[in-house]
């Protein structure tokens, strides 16, 4: 039987000081959530998201950020040479939200 | 006191089960066994005064590595601790995996059994069928299913089926077609309803109450009636199959034609917001489902997590680069939040509705994993060590019983066997395993498990 995964999730976040905040998932797949945050255009950090809803950005060095929600969408257990994911992948479910150091 | 069934049977004073199976079955307050068949089998006994809790198992097919789960060793060698680290919980002392974040803030309810093993080959069906028969095979004399043994002993409540598989039978998963979830010799009336269908589907519908096409209500009423009237015809010439036989095509079509189960199964009633609760998975929905089940008098939900380990993300870590390429990375992104996102929510769910002191939930699967990592860092077969767990109803959580070795390739405290889970589970549901006895092959009385309850996970 086909594992299914129904609907699009998605959420809300927004920054409080330092403090990114994010809503409830709607259209949950209860696959790995994360926070990704992202410097001029880097990943800079991928933060466990399902456990709690906030998360304290700490990054100290100058720059552009940005951060979004992301969720792991399985669509096959399939991986290259090196152990990554050929179908699978993590997408976007948030708005995103940016400041400036 | 003691039942065959539902029927409470008065012995003498002191009159043991061993001493009761030398005493015969004569006389059994009048009624032989196969009259008590008979009478269950008709419905003329009283099922609603069963006094059994339900029991929801979640079978994890294709087994966690019990290293990277519920029994780490971060103080051993990289090749054997592996990749994921251990977060505390909310009971001192007991750690698990980091990727189980939320079953973490309920260790509290949770009983871990961290000394599972048995000495049969390492394959996935010799798991299946210890934990969920709690019998070694036997293929001339099929042991029933945990759920099996309560549908004949205690009948269904209501229209529902005593037992329930979702969202379907475990399939090909490498040695053969006898997983043990099949009734073996109670007969097909005792069969699980099988669910056979993915109820996380948006145009999920269960097969079997869908009328077939060209068969209206009335015709399915008017198949009833036959029934019933051929019902005496079958009786005088009754042998345990045709009862079998009568009381599953019954079973059919009660469910085809009643409201309540076609409720039971409805999944759109419930709130969006709780459905995205349990995950928008077949998981999730399955456990959502188990909970509405339990909820209209389904005594036993056995949901599979998985009906295969073959070209899937699964628990069956090989990482063999074919079609058992299961690796961390499954574990991490998947497999992991997947189960911790629905166990913690039906145990929530469970206990908000004032159902968890009713239901016994059970997390179960076939073997352990090998404490080293394979040259391509996976890990293999183990029977030799595995944790499983169990919550509500009488259990005692916040506790771990039995432990490995430094390694996690064997028992050091505690050594526990499946039959002695199985016992466990009877026990949990309010079974008295002394007094309590199956008609086993043959019609004789026979014991549901020969083994003990894990009498510490009650104290």
């Amino acid at each position: 039987m086909d594992q299914r995964f129904e609907g699009q999730p998605k959420a809300e976040i927004r920054l409080e000081g330092r403090r990114l905040i994010r809503g409830e998932v709607t259209n949950d797949w209860g696959s790995q959530l994360i926070w990704e945050i992202r410097r001029n255009g880097e990943v800079t950090a991928s933060i466990p998201a399902r456990a709690i809803d906030s998360h304290e950005t700490t990054d100290a060095a100058a720059g552009q950020y940005e951060a979004v929600l992301k969720m792991f969408q399985y669509e096959g257990y399939e991986k290259d040479k090196d152990g990554k994911y050929t179908k699978s992948k993590f997408i976007e479910i948030s708005n995103k939200v940016n400041w400036t150091i | 006191m003691l039942r065959i069934g539902d029927i409470r049977v008065p012995v003498c004073h002191g009159m043991t089960r061993r001493s009761f199976l030398e005493a015969g079955t004569a006389g059994l307050a009048g009624l032989s066994l196969p009259a008590v068949l008979s009478l269950e089998a008709a419905g003329a006994v009283d099922a609603a005064k069963a006094e059994i809790r339900n029991c929801i198992t979640i079978f994890l097919v294709g087994s966690p590595g019990h290293l990277d789960t519920w029994d780490m060793k971060p103080e051993a060698p990289a090749e054997i601790r592996g990749k994921f680290k251990p977060i505390d919980t909310n009971v001192s002392g007991i750690q698990i995996c980091e990727h189980f974040p939320l079953m973490a803030r309920m260790m509290d309810k949770v009983a871990l059994i961290r000394s599972l093993h048995h000495k049969t080959g390492a394959t996935h069906e010799n798991g299946q069928r210890w934990m969920m028969t709690g019998h070694d095979f036997n293929p001339d004399s099929v042991k029933p299913h945990c759920g099996s043994v309560v549908s004949r002993l205690f009948g269904s409540r209501g229209t529902l089926p005593a037992s329930v598989v979702l969202p379907g039978k475990i399939g090909n998963t490498g040695a053969g077609p006898f997983h043990g979830q099949t009734a073996g010799y109670l007969g097909s009336a005792h069969e699980p309803f099988f669910l056979g269908s993915d109820p996380a589907r948006s145009d999920f519908k269960v097969a079997d109450l869908s009328p077939p096409a060209g068969q209206t209500e009335f015709r399915l009423n008017a198949r009833r009636d036959l029934l019933r009237q051929v019902d005496e015809v079958q009786r005088r010439a009754e042998t345990n199959s045709s009862l079998g036989r009568d009381t599953a095509y019954a079973r059919a079509l009660n469910l085809l034609t009643s409201s309540e189960a076609k409720q039971a199964f409805d999944l759109a009633t419930e709130s969006d917001k709780l459905r995205d609760r349990y995950g928008r998975n077949t998981l999730g929905q399955s456990c959502l489902m188990a909970r509405r089940l339990v909820e209209r008098g389904c005594r036993h939900v056995t949901i599979n997590h998985f009906d295969t380990v073959f070209n899937l993300s699964c628990w069956d870590m090989h990482a063999d680069g074919g079609g058992l390429n299961n690796t961390y990375a499954d574990y991490e992104q998947l497999l992991c939040p997947q189960f911790d996102w629905a166990f913690t929510a039906l145990i929530e769910d469970l206990s908000t509705r004032g159902l968890l002191d009713n239901t016994v939930v059970c997390v179960l699967s076939e073997m352990g994993r090998t404490p080293g990592l394979n040259p391509r860092g996976g890990r293999d077969h183990h029977p030799g060590a595995w944790t499983n767990f169990m919550v509500g109803g009488p259990i005692r959580g916040g506790q771990v019983i039995g432990s490995t070795d430094k390694t996690g390739a064997r028992p050091q405290n505690n050594p526990i066997e499946p039959p002695q889970i199985l016992a466990s589970i009877y026990h949990a549901m309010g079974i008295d395993l002394e007094t309590t006895m199956m008609p086993g092959p043959g019609n004789r009385p026979i014991r549901l498990v020969e083994a003990e309850p894990i009498h510490q996970l009650f104290s």
